[in-house]
């Protein structure tokens, strides 16, 4: 083997996940994020493919390997080049809201995954030619290229703070070419080298003449940028989003604000991030007295109380810090996770510091610092008008029953938690808000859980307030006095009578309030209800933080009956595109990988089973890794970061464990009790990892780090094995002609279960999604046992 | 012929499947009359006024050519700049809630298409309207001039303030609605007048707030663009 030729395979994989990630940034950025999906199953329905294309021009290209592979690696990055010229068909092509509408829009969906598919395939079938030709020694390359995956996730945290989102491909581009060029023979690599200099003058052609990503016209700011005299004032890099400040004379945001109001709105300089709302840039006004938040539901808790310390979790772009800053509130801390942001915050607004205080953390995270705060103010969650479901799909670990549980934890005596939700129609977040308020109510002051909760609801939004102690009649007595002055109808205080709801705001018919209603009555009922209603209202909880997840698949139909089926989509087009997805690729994956496999050369029942093997490694590892990602987010400061160190280090293990795994032989029996040991950790870890994630969260970094390497690392190493030991054993046992076969499948049932992992994850949590990977890592087990698959080589 | 040239025969089919459709020779009149009985009076839209008026613009000038033959859908259809032209249906709810007659004078915020104004135009006196997007602004004056609408102003600029010396209306109809209620329009709706808003996303309109104002009292109604009657046991019982 030529020396250099690990390295080229690190440097071709580093590519490969690189512009997988970048792509999600773009996609996201044109589109929305649920088409990172997509960009996940593409890239592993381009590893499945190319395993099928290797079946059948196998002995075509074994004989000239040398040639070939760093021919597939340079031609990967002409064609991660070659995407960007073609940016505005490829990502501005198709719309995810028009594709429901228009069937052209369906056809630019199809060519843009066919077009996305292209380098991913090319850059696989280099890595799968190569652990063909040299299957005995693949621990050496499986190490490479899991190394130069974990390294390349890294690596994207410092590019996205440096290059803007459609400057990156043409970066992520040089690493194929230059693992093109590490692997140029010595002899015989002319033309090679050619088509090197033929890469490399796109690439400069890339640098020299960027593309401008095309927005969907549905985007908040494409919709902003139409408004007369709007300019963008600054862009902000970063892994976090890009960032985009926009200036325009008509921009005024007043969420929800009293039709009684007659004063003025201030117009605003607004932030977006990735071309998504994110808030208005507030000013902090030294001279203002009144704030037009004081004329909407937002006001409840500063007209019920008087706080001394307010904690934003979630401070969007300080809309919330200022309104508690007008109020004369000494003590405000406002967290999120954006870092960019806050810095942009800062060097655009004049924070009155030390009254007010942005940090770049979560916010779960900084509450584990064991402050106490009289109020803690969530974000609203919904959106006017109804976001269709876009963010069905979004961990909001900040609305789960634990993240309730730990800011009631710290509140003052007196404290109270602040929440405003969109009224939508069916009700939706409301009743999921307020059943998440009572559950946490109940369980932290019990038998009075309606003693605790008050709320007051406008013409477009509710806000609730939970309070630590009960809540007195002098508090009552100032809401109803808000709410008659806003003209706003009380929902819920203690002693409430059956009436006093629909005042000012009527809604169509009493649906609604029979809804809060069963919310407040006693836990069964209350279950009860969340079984009967039409969308899934449950709380939502850190196993399954989808807090904007409502549709109920087995009422699809009824949705259909009543909404139609050209609207059906815009309930929750993040889940269903999530649903389309998973029946698009598994068709592909078993249209392009398995069918003609089988179609062309029926390997036979007992030569095929050891496929059971690599079908199940592969369901495996993804489900685990997906896990571990999503658990990762809340566990440490900055999840992005940690999480990207977690994977990285997941990762690198796995190649270790690939690399080791050169050296080690098996037999089958101690094989199979290995499998065992892997699918009780999984076990253990499926009903042990929130419970151990949430008791040590307050640990310092350092130790967390170590204490997740601990998780991850062991586990990660021995599944790392898997895969190798299985590989060098065909080809030890003279099965070369089912190592594209295991290449393919493997692809097949890892692209399958990017997707699958999600959809289990929405329906019944991550400790399911764990247990099924489990399950997979016992069947490869077992596949091993009952010699389905001998990994035994004398 | 290979495998090859039989799949790109297969793609370019679906690719061009919408555009080699044969153009049939439609008749828009039937069609309209079909989308007021099966789509409005189907349910429950009994304005006759509002019936007269959905039966005689003819939706089919207000939207891009290669939709026309969509135009009386059920369903909203795209119209540029990430907007659309509302479902019939919604149209014609909106219209019958403000109860418009022939002597009011209403202002529209969001003229997007002009069809909402078209309508409008066809039962009242007088008609303005403002849109903030200046090509949409100036396609559909051109558009309702065209057709003879003499009695509805486009004006391309931002509503937020209305039109204060026109004011006040006896309806105002927000298209292009914000997250709030700009307090001028607000004043500048008659006493007894009302205000329509549609919620929801652009191709679902979930809601729609009817806004009154009598006596110096606001009130408002959330109104469901269908009936959805949720599940539960009591609805059961």
């Amino acid at each position: 083997m030529n020396r250099r030729l690990p390295w080229a395979v690190g440097f071709l994989s580093a590519g490969m996940i690189a512009f997988q990630l970048s792509l999600m940034q773009i996609l996201s950025i044109c589109q929305w994020s649920h088409f990172a999906y997509m960009v996940i199953s593409v890239a592993m329905l381009g590893l499945g493919t190319s395993g099928t294309v290797l079946f059948f021009l196998k002995k075509k290209l074994l004989g000239r390997t040398e040639l070939y592979v760093p021919a597939l690696m340079i031609l990967t990055s002409v064609s991660m080049v070659t995407i960007l010229f073609f940016s505005g068909r490829v990502f501005g092509g198709f719309d995810s809201y028009l594709v429901f509408y228009e069937k052209r829009h369906y056809a630019d969906l199809l060519l843009t995954y066919f077009v996305l598919f292209i380098p991913f395939f090319l850059g696989a079938s280099a890595l799968g030619l190569l652990y063909i030709r040299y299957a005995s020694g693949i621990g050496k390359l499986y190490f490479a290229d899991l190394t130069g995956s974990g390294l390349a996730g890294l690596l994207m945290l410092f590019l996205f703070w440096h290059f803007s989102p459609e400057r990156l491909p043409v970066i992520i581009a040089c690493f194929p070419l230059l693992a093109g060029i590490l692997a140029i023979p010595a002899k015989g690599g002319r033309v090679i080298a050619g088509l090197g200099l033929i890469a490399g003058s796109l690439l400069l052609a890339g640098t020299m003449y960027p593309v401008k990503l095309p927005l969907s016209q549905y985007k908040s700011l494409s919709r902003t940028l139409l408004l007369p005299g709007a300019r963008i004032m600054e862009k902000v890099n970063s892994p976090y989003g890009h960032l985009t400040r926009v200036q325009a004379k008509s921009l005024r945001y007043a969420p929800g604000l009293s039709l009684t109001y007659s004063g003025s709105v201030p117009v605003q300089e607004v932030l977006f991030n990735n071309g998504d709302w994110l808030g208005p840039v507030v000013a902090f006004d030294t001279s203002a007295t009144d704030h037009f938040l004081d004329h909407a539901t937002y006001a409840l808790p500063f007209i019920t109380g008087d706080p001394g310390s307010v904690f934003i979790a979630g401070a969007a772009a300080g809309l919330y810090a200022d309104h508690a800053w007008v109020h004369g509130v000494q003590e405000i801390i406002a967290a999120q996770t954006n870092k960019a942001a806050v810095e942009l915050l800062y060097r655009n607004s004049v924070i009155p510091e030390p009254s007010v205080h942005f940090v770049g953390i979560h916010p779960r995270t900084f509450l584990l610092s064991g402050s106490r705060y009289d109020l803690i103010i969530l974000p609203e969650t919904g959106s006017f008008g109804g976001s269709a479901g876009i963010h069905a799909l979004e961990e909001q670990f900040l609305f789960t029953t634990q993240a309730f549980s730990q800011m009631w934890d710290c509140l003052t005596p007196d404290g109270m938690i602040s929440a405003t939700v969109w009224m939508d129609f069916p009700s939706r977040n409301s009743l999921k808000l307020l059943a998440t308020l009572v559950q946490i109510a109940e369980s932290k002051a019990p038998g009075s859980p309606a003693e605790h909760i008050m709320a007051v609801r406008s013409w477009a939004t509710v806000t609730f307030v939970l309070k630590k102690s009960r809540i007195t009649s002098r508090e009552i007595t100032k809401l109803m006095e808000f709410s008659r002055r806003e003209q706003f109808d009380p929902l819920l205080y203690p002693g409430m009578g059956p009436s006093a709801g629909d005042h000012y705001n009527s809604l169509q018919d009493d649906s609604f309030f029979v809804a809060i209603e069963r919310i407040m009555s006693p836990s069964v009922e209350r279950k009860a209800f969340f079984k009967e209603y039409d969308f899934n209202i449950r709380p939502a909880t850190d196993s399954k933080p989808y807090f904007s997840q409502f549709l109920k698949l087995n009422r699809l139909s009824k949705m259909r009956d009543v909404f139609g089926d050209a609207s059906v989509p815009f309930l929750e087009t993040g889940y269903l595109i999530v649903l389309v997805t998973f029946l698009q690729i598994t068709a592909a994956a078993l249209l392009f990988i398995l069918l003609p496999l089988f179609l062309i050369k029926k390997p036979g029942r007992k030569k095929a089973s050891p496929l059971v093997y690599f079908a199940a490694i592969g369901v495996g590892y993804m489900f685990v890794e997906m896990v571990f990602i999503r658990q990762y987010t809340v566990y440490f400061g900055d999840p992005l970061y940690a999480a990207s160190a977690v994977l990285s280090a997941m990762l690198f293990f796995s190649g270790a464990g690939a690399f080791v795994s050169r050296k080690v032989v098996f037999e089958n029996r101690r094989f199979g009790i290995l499998m065992l040991f892997i699918t009780g950790l999984l076990v253990i870890l499926a009903a042990g990892l929130t419970p151990l994630l949430n008791s040590t969260a307050g640990f310092p970094l350092w130790l967390k780090l170590l204490l997740s390497f601990v998780i991850t690392g062991p586990l990660s190493f021995l599944m790392g094995m898997m895969f190798p030991s299985g590989i060098r054993a065909l080809s030890l046992q003279k099965k070369d002609d089912l190592i594209p076969w295991a290449w393919g499948v493997n692809g097949a049932f890892s692209v399958i279960s990017t997707v699958l992992a999600t959809i289990l994850a929405v329906e019944f949590g991550f400790s399911i999604v764990m247990l099924v990977g489990a399950v997979a890592y016992f069947t490869a087990g077992q596949a091993v046992r009952f010699r389905l698959f001998s990994i035994f080589v004398s | 012929m290979n495998i090859l040239s039989r799949i790109t025969g297969f793609f370019l089919i679906f690719l061009l499947g919408p555009a080699i459709e044969p153009v049939m020779t439609q008749d828009y009149a039937l069609m309209r009359d079909r989308m007021v009985r099966e789509q409005i009076i189907g349910r429950g839209v009994t304005h006759r006024a509002t019936l007269q008026a959905m039966r005689k613009v003819e939706r089919h000038l207000f939207v891009d050519a290669s939709l026309r033959k969509r135009a009386y859908d059920d369903n909203p259809l795209p119209i540029g700049f990430g907007q659309t032209i509302s479902q019939p249906f919604i149209v014609a709810y909106m219209t019958s809630l403000i109860d418009p007659q022939p002597h009011f004078k209403v202002l529209e915020i969001g003229t997007g298409s002009g069809y909402q104004a078209a309508i409008l135009a066809q039962i009242t006196d007088s008609v303005y309207t403002i849109e903030i997007v200046p090509e949409l602004g100036l396609k559909a004056k051109k558009l309702l001039h065209d057709l003879h609408y003499d009695n509805v102003e486009v004006i391309t600029g931002d509503g937020y303030y209305g039109l204060p010396g026109k004011g006040p209306f006896d309806a105002i109809v927000v298209t292009a609605a914000a997250e709030h209620v700009p307090p001028p329009l607000i004043e500048q709706l008659k006493d007894g007048g009302k205000m329509i808003i549609p919620v929801g996303s652009p191709f679902m309109v979930q809601s729609l707030v009817l806004v009154t104002r009598k006596k110096g009292r606001i009130r408002t109604e959330n109104l469901m663009s269908v009936r959805f009657v949720p599940f539960t046991r009591k609805e059961n019982e």
